[in-house]
């Protein structure tokens, strides 16, 4: 064999021509002769793999992890930069394939038992990816438990010693879940290039379990159709829900002041948010124009988010006159419920309590007690109750271990719900205006005229003096409601036997809506001789109850005792008069 | 491990292993061919709602053959079922005239995918016992395939699930259609 340089007859080495257009492209943009990863050739792959489906996700994911493989360093760190564009940009199909335990440990096929002193480059882009995955899909997608192997193969890396390197946040937050409002027709087609995925992958490995489970889902994509047009609705409900309050959000912000910081974070995400979402109105309304309400409260909806930006715009044109006007006009306290109609009213709603029936004939005149009340007014009020943190403290030992459970926000007016919210309210409550909040609520004033006149029509007298809360044919409870101080309220609670025979292993529990803590004292007793009158007391706080609050303070109360062998329930919601 | 050195074992010998796939209009036939094959006795089934898989043995090759449900709804999901498979059975109600267009629609639909086109392609012409059931000559006329397929080796059968006439043939003709893979 001569050395040197020269041509012969042979054709010059190039690689391979593939005849898949998909390993083509791959190798495209992995090829020697690139400078750098070139993301127009990765976004070229991802699209063709998004339009494709079916198989590509899987041959891409398995020439990928050849060439990582590929012992020249360059061609492994292209594909590696390939992968991630694959990963951020193909969703669940691919996710599914990145997970699979061949994948995976082909993936650190060339990782040593222990881990090495320094890492390769290729090693530490290996684990990068890895980790950020690992802090990303397999956390927050909505289908992690697909993606369990991931988890163990960083569990099995940790374990071995390896260490993973920290990763950008801004990295981390393209693969968080957006939260985007989407058409119907959107979430659909998602859900159905999901399942797909799933199916085609479960029909390959093709063990009976899986074959199993692929039936399952062939029955869930042909047969329920329906399931998942419901779950599309519900999540559409979720997310303008999400939308309101952050328009109501805006609003407050925007109102606060008369030069409110527009370059504020919070602000411009708060306001690119609804604009982004804009357009998906019209198309849900064109999607859903069946369903009446959903079209009524998306247009209503649409016009406050209108109003919004406009003010926004004038706002950063430097017209604050035109904007101040729109303001008093459209949002803030018009006592007509036509103009902020829907919007300002479901959030107050929501923002409101916990989900009380809202109609007051339930919230009923003086409680009914468990035993008298109808079977399923009672099942009525029980699972509600169940849906409350009820704070329990019947016996002295209880004292100051588990008196008071709070849940939920301590504003009492913004109560969210989305964690994803919570920053935003956290740049809200920093930046101080804690005022607008009550403000917003004012147009409900006329909404507790009408529960002020139920309370005094219902037998409760708003003083101090002790009122009735309840009295059945064995036990009768009072309290006695004084304000403490501007958001404490103190209640006092005495028990009467009424009866003839003696109540015995007396309990009490209360609930309070979420936005608001309560701390129950021990009580004075757990038993009630025949005809005593007050004999066992309780004290209660109840914390962060505005004393200017437009809604009526309600409370959800359970006493159960025990009368001649008996145990009884008794439980009702009571409004607190107002002090 | 042992599974590879069965297959390689295999290869000596000239054992096979293909993905066969069964699809058709519902009511076709299909589960009942599928387990008049595997235990060679009548399974009076309900409509698949979702697949059946068994494996089948025949000389020496194993035909794993896949049955999906054909109602309607089912359709759509018939695609997932196609890759890596090595022959395409079609399941036809001979009896069943007024639905042999729509069969035909279906069949073209899944023979013009790109998956699909280098599978052998088997139509069982069923319920041949029936009364006034088309004849093979007949459904294989109906279906024009001599004229639309350049590319495809094709082959109409016609069989009856019942007594099991007509099923060995076909799968004979897939295995000895298939020998260059």
């Amino acid at each position: 064999m001569s050395q040197g340089i020269y041509l012969t007859d042979a054709p010059v080495r190039r690689p391979a021509p593939v005849g898949n257009p998909l390993l083509r492209k791959v190798q495209r943009a992995c090829r020697l002769s690139l400078p750098e990863p070139d993301l127009a050739l990765n976004l070229d792959v991802a699209d063709y793999i998004n339009e494709k489906q079916g198989p590509c996700p899987r041959d891409a994911v398995i020439a990928i992890v050849k060439l990582i493989n590929s012992r020249d360093t360059h061609t492994a760190v292209f594909a590696l930069a390939l992968l991630d564009v694959l990963v951020k940009n193909c969703g669940y199909p691919l996710h599914l394939q990145i997970s699979r335990k061949e994948f995976l440990n082909e993936l650190v096929k060339r990782f040593p038992e222990h881990p090495p002193l320094r890492y390769s480059k290729v090693q530490r882009l290996v684990l990068t990816a890895i980790e950020e995955w690992y802090q990303t899909i397999c956390k927050h997608a909505a289908y992690k438990d697909d993606l369990g192997f991931i988890r163990d193969m960083h569990r099995l890396l940790k374990y071995k010693g390896y260490v993973f390197p920290k990763i950008n946040e801004s990295d981390l937050s393209v693969l968080r879940p957006s939260d985007h409002l989407k058409s119907p027709s959107e979430i659909q087609k998602e859900q159905e290039v999901a399942q797909a995925a799933k199916l085609e992958e479960l029909i390959r490995r093709g063990r009976p379990e899986d074959l199993r489970e692929a039936n399952k889902l062939m029955k869930v994509m042909a047969g329920f159709k329906q399931d998942n047009a419901n779950e599309a609705k519900q999540t559409i409900a979720n997310e303008l829900n999400k939308l309101k309050r952050k328009a109501d959000l805006l609003n407050e912000m925007l109102s606060s002041t008369d030069s409110p910081d527009l370059q504020d974070d919070t602000i411009s995400s708060l306001y690119s948010n609804l604009k982004g979402a804009q357009p998906k109105f019209q198309k849900i309304i064109e999607e859903e124009h069946e369903d009446d309400n959903l079209v009524q409260d998306l247009l209503k909806f649409n016009d406050t988010v209108n109003q919004l930006l406009t003010k926004f715009d004038l706002l950063k044109a430097g017209d604050s006159t035109s904007a101040s006007q729109i303001h008093p006009s459209n949002i803030a306290t018009s006592p007509e419920p036509t103009t902020i109609g829907s919007s300002g009213g479901a959030l107050a709603k929501e923002i409101n309590l916990i989900d009380f029936d809202d109609d007051n004939e339930t919230t009923s005149s003086s409680p009914a007690p468990a035993q008298t009340g109808s079977g399923d007014v009672v099942a009525d009020l029980l699972g509600d109750l169940s849906d409350l943190s009820v704070s329990s403290n019947s016996n002295a030992q209880n004292f100051g271990l588990g008196g008071s459970i709070a849940l939920g926000s301590s504003q009492a007016t913004t109560e969210v719900s989305g964690s994803s919210n919570l920053d935003l309210l956290g740049g809200f409550s920093s930046s101080g205006n804690a005022a607008p909040a009550s403000a917003a609520l004012q147009g409900k004033a006329n909404d507790f005229d009408l529960l002020g006149d139920f309370v005094r029509s219902s037998s409760a007298a708003p003083s101090n003096t002790t009122i009735l809360v309840n009295e059945s044919k064995n036990l009768k409870i009072e309290f006695d409601v004084t304000r403490e101080s501007s958001s404490t309220i103190k209640v006092k609670t005495f028990f009467s036997n009424v009866s003839s025979a003696s109540i015995s292993d007396l309990e009490f529990l209360v609930a309070v809506p979420k936005s608001m803590t309560l701390r129950l004292q021990p009580q004075s007793g757990s038993f009630l001789g025949a005809f005593t009158n007050k004999a066992v007391t309780q004290e209660a706080y109840i914390d962060n109850a505005q004393a200017n609050s437009p809604n009526p303070l309600k409370v959800k109360w359970k006493a159960t005792y025990k009368i001649n062998g008996k145990s009884i329930d008794e439980t009702a919601i009571f409004i607190l008069p107002k002090v | 491990m042992g599974n590879s050195v069965s297959r390689a074992l295999g290869k000596l010998f000239g054992s096979r292993e293909m993905k066969i796939l069964m699809l058709g209009l519902d009511n076709a036939g299909k589960t009942t061919i599928l387990y008049k094959l595997k235990l060679n006795k009548i399974k009076t089934s309900a409509p698949t709602v979702g697949f059946n898989v068994e494996t089948v043995a025949y000389k020496n090759v194993k035909f794993n053959m896949w049955d999906v449900g054909g109602q309607e709804r089912l359709r759509p999901l018939w695609r997932h079922y196609f890759p890596a498979t090595t022959a395409l059975i079609f399941v036809i109600d001979s009896h069943d005239k007024d639905r042999l267009d729509e069969a035909k629609e279906e069949l073209y639909s899944i023979i013009s995918e790109k998956e699909m086109e280098n599978v052998v392609l088997l139509v069982w012409a069923n319920k041949q016992d029936l009364k006034g059931a088309l004849k093979p000559q007949e459904v294989s006329s109906y279906l024009q395939l001599g004229e639309n397929l350049k590319n495809q080796l094709w082959c109409v059968v016609g069989s009856n699930a019942l007594t099991g006439q007509g099923l060995v043939e076909g799968l004979s003709w897939i295995s000895s259609n298939t020998h260059k893979k």
